[in-house]
């Protein structure tokens, strides 16, 4: 374990620049697996997102006396590490995503409700620890094209704000909104058509 | 307000920059629109167990093959700076050493003479050192701080001036 001095990142940085292996270790020990995660959430396999994590730390590393301070550590981290992995999937053949039109709600002329609308949310409740329903949400979301994957992933499984989000992914606050707002949107209804069918679409 | 109206705007309400009017429509609409209390319901419950998700954790051995690699290509990245820096100290050691040995061999193209001559007689710790070798035929060791100076006195030079004539 590095030393208690190397959490700050002002020190962090100062002593990367300077080439210190600990600092090397430091950053390791603590943004690997946010990293990873982050790195799987968009690229979806084991071994890419593994190869993307390398090449996130060796960017930090050589371009580390670029980073000017601007923004928090993490978020410049982050950065790197989305557009590392959107750098990825651009080579790639396209993983199955499904059209979310077909999940956002549906109203009449008058703009009322056109389908019928339960309210599992007390069924869910008693569930709210249940590992299949964990399973239908990360499926779902494995299915969502990148671009509100990756908005989901920062936002509700990382915990940033929509202004951290937006400054990470270099998209305004009411796109980072409305992405988010769509991605719910199409959770909620693919959770109303398990809870309904027992199956998702 | 209308049910698709209050759905688009659903985000706003929880992220809590719902203007107090749109509110007070959204609580009016609410409490008349069973399918609408239960899309807000439904749609909070959704968020919730968003959050609830957890990121994906890193396998221990990918954890370790993965920190090896890093460490291991800082390493050597590190160690290519150090080699390009020794360079570039060596290289500048090496330039410094022939503008004082074409100086004293008066060997100087005549522009960089001339400024050369003005360089050493507005610096001090320049114009000791070189007054110092002065009829000297091997130029001493070039203190620091004077081989720093003479490297700037080079790179100020005319671009595509050679220092020495010939």
């Amino acid at each position: 374990m590095a030393s208690e001095r190397l959490q700050d990142d002002n020190v962090l940085l100062e002593e990367l620049r300077g080439g210190n292996p600990e600092a090397v270790e430091a950053l390791f020990d603590r943004f690997h697996g946010k990293i990873y995660s982050l790195a799987m959430s968009i690229v979806k396999n084991e071994s890419d997102a593994e190869e993307a994590v390398q090449d996130v730390f060796m960017t930090v590393v050589q371009k580390v006396h670029t980073f000017k301070g601007n923004s928090a550590l993490y978020s410049w981290i982050y950065r790197i590490c989305v557009n590392t992995c959107l750098m990825r999937l651009r080579g790639k053949r396209r993983h199955e995503t499904v059209s979310i039109e077909e999940f956002m709600p549906v109203f009449t002329e008058e703009g009322m409700h056109a389908s019928l609308i339960d309210d599992w949310s007390k069924e869910v409740e008693r569930k709210a620890l249940d590992k299949e329903l964990g399973q239908v949400i990360r499926k779902s979301t494995e299915s969502l094209s990148e671009k509100y994957r990756v908005v989901f992933v920062l936002s509700d499984v990382e915990g940033l704000s929509n202004e951290e989000t937006a400054k990470i992914l270099g998209l305004t606050v009411p796109a980072v909104k409305s992405r988010l707002h769509r991605a719910r949107l199409y959770l909620r209804e693919q959770l109303s058509r398990y809870l309904r069918e027992g199956k998702t679409h | 307000m209308n049910c698709k109206e209050l759905v688009y705007l659903l985000e706003d309400y929880f992220d809590g920059t719902m203007e107090e009017h749109l509110k007070r429509d959204l609580a009016a609409h609410i409490e008349k629109c069973d399918p609408c209390k239960n899309f807000l319901k439904t749609y909070d419950t959704t968020r919730i167990l968003c959050r609830l998700m957890k990121p994906e954790e890193i396998p221990e051995e990918v954890r370790v093959r993965l920190k090896e690699f890093v460490m291991e290509k800082a390493r050597e990245h590190h160690r290519d700076i150090g080699k390009y820096r020794e360079r570039a100290a060596r290289e500048r050691r090496e330039q410094v050493a022939a503008l004082i040995g074409a100086y004293i061999s008066n060997r100087l193209s005549p522009t960089t003479a001339a400024l050369f001559e003005a360089h050493r007689d507005r610096c001090p710790k320049c114009g000791a050192f070189l007054r110092s070798i002065n009829g000297g035929k091997v130029p001493p060791p070039v203190p620091p701080e004077v081989e720093e100076h003479l490297a700037e006195f080079l790179e100020t030079l005319p671009l595509g001036e050679s220092p020495t004539s010939g």
